[in-house]
């Protein structure tokens, strides 16, 4: 749905864009968003981490964002298309604005948004600044608290086990100041 | 002004001015404070600022300072949670309040802080977004749930959530500049009771999980969310895939606007998530997916 999407707004994007046409495939427009390799990683020809490698990409590479699924992102680069995970591309922003408006001419594609345009108030500020307390609510929540063992329960139920993994630090290794002040 | 407010004044006075972040609240109280009043004032010697403190007077000293217990920080987050719960109930459906919470207690299970009253809702809104408050209460929205395709997404979500609390971000967000407003209406007399109090902490209704955190806050609660659900066992890479999604909504989306009012925009938190992370999920065994227990609204 979300790929039909985006091909419905390629004309838009590339009238907007003024970008020439570059790869003549199915469309005369360039596929898909501008997008930059964040890390050295390779073009896989399926999105799975033992699927066989198309193309090794290097840091910095533009590519076209096409489609992301699952954790992963489909994209084009060097004429070939394939996968990297969702961490190692990142999408320039400018064509979001674009796309805001190609989608609200068209037709709702999303369960969820007739029915916020057809009047049901969304959590804005003004509703959450002038909210009062809710004791029944509250109360109401209490019932579903759940205690450890439960909850471990259900973990093992499903075989998940847990694992270690430490926080990573932020890039440029910089501790924010209010970080010094948590025990 | 009665002798007792001027007590209590002075002793919130020495307090104030004797914490690190305070030089602005200093020159507040210099503007509220009559100097002749401050100079009749009993002289409070330092360390003694606190023993006829009143108990509402001990909640704010201690956000103030920076040294809230386990009890008062759930208080001040009950406030809020229940405040928020004012402006959008819980969707009715105790099957996803319930499985919601076990999904959301695992997570927390595998954090620092694993013994904190946790509590997790959705709540009844078609707007996409979450919501922390002090002491573990979590909200995501309907809108936000319904977008999501399996437990680690929803794992990811709360783990982020969880990521606030762990961390105190609305506590150090309270710190900086509520403690301003209760300050000033401590001033004007009008804290009768401690409901009262922990009303003029949080400021209006539940306005503070609409002012936005520092962005990074949100950063640092990303990379939670993303260790912590890959701790429960987990695929990582789902809290980044809600994210990639989110950035697939409009931006003029109304359903979006507060969330991308109060956050970095998704590229930008991908971004930040793909330099921290580097290569530190490339040797972990996959996680799960968690698709097939996953609980669809009705």
């Amino acid at each position: 749905m979300r790929r039909a999407f985006l091909l419905a707004c390629l004309p838009a994007l590339a009238l907007a864009m003024g970008t020439p046409p570059q790869k003549p495939a199915t469309t005369a427009a360039p596929q898909g968003r501008a997008a930059t390799l964040l890390r050295d990683d390779d073009l896989r020809a399926e999105p799975d981490p033992g699927a066989r490698s198309l193309l090794r990409l290097a840091r910095g590479q533009k590519v076209r964002l096409l489609a992301d699924r699952g954790g992963w992102s489909q994209l084009t680069a060097g004429g070939q298309t394939g996968w990297v995970r969702v961490l190692s591309v990142r999408a320039e922003s400018d064509g979001a604005d674009l796309a805001g408006i190609a989608q609200a001419a068209s037709t709702p594609a999303d369960p969820g948004r007739a029915v916020a345009v057809a009047g049901v108030r969304g959590l804005d500020e003004a509703s959450l600044v002038g909210a009062t307390f809710n004791g029944a609510e509250l109360a109401w929540l209490e019932q579903f608290a759940m205690g450890r063992d439960e909850a471990v329960q259900f973990a093992q139920a499903a075989d998940l086990a847990p694992r270690a993994m430490a926080y990573p630090v932020p890039p440029g290794g910089n501790v924010p100041a209010w970080r010094n002040e948590e025990p | 002004m009665k002798p007792l407010h001027c007590r209590r004044m002075a002793a919130l006075a020495l307090l104030v001015l004797g914490t690190a972040q305070a030089a602005d609240l200093g020159d507040i109280l210099k503007g509220l404070v009559p100097d002749k009043k401050s100079a009749q004032a009993p002289a409070a010697p330092a360390g003694q600022a606190a023993p006829a403190a009143k108990p509402e007077d001990q909640l704010l000293q201690a956000l103030l300072s920076g040294k809230t217990s386990v009890e008062e920080e759930t208080r001040i987050g009950r406030q809020i949670a229940g405040n928020l719960l004012g402006a959008a109930p819980l969707v009715r459906d105790d099957s996803l309040q319930r499985y919601v919470n076990r999904v959301g207690r695992w997570v927390s299970l595998q954090s620092e802080r694993p013994d904190l009253a946790w509590r997790f809702g959705v709540i009844d809104s078609e707007d996409i977004n979450a919501f922390a408050a002090p002491g573990g209460f979590i909200f995501l929205t309907k809108g936000l749930y319904r977008r999501l395709h399996n437990e680690a997404e929803l794992a990811g979500v709360l783990g982020h959530e969880i990521g606030h609390v762990l961390r105190k971000h609305h506590l150090k967000l309270l710190r900086k500049s509520q403690g301003i407003a209760a300050l000033g209406g401590l001033l004007g007399g009008k804290m009768k009771d401690e409901n009262q109090l922990l009303q003029n902490l949080i400021g209006n209704g539940a306005e503070i999980v609409a002012r936005g955190l520092d962005k990074d806050a949100e950063y640092e609660a990303d990379r939670i969310g993303v260790v912590l659900s890959a701790r429960a066992g987990y695929d990582p890479y789902a809290l980044p895939t809600v994210l990639a999604d989110i950035g697939h909504v409009a931006k003029g989306d109304q359903r979006v606007s507060l969330l991308f009012k109060t956050h970095p925009q998704p590229e930008d938190r991908l971004g930040e998530l793909a330099e921290s992370v580097g290569n530190k999920l490339d040797g972990l065994p996959p996680g799960q997916n968690g698709d097939k227990r996953f609980y669809r609204l009705r």
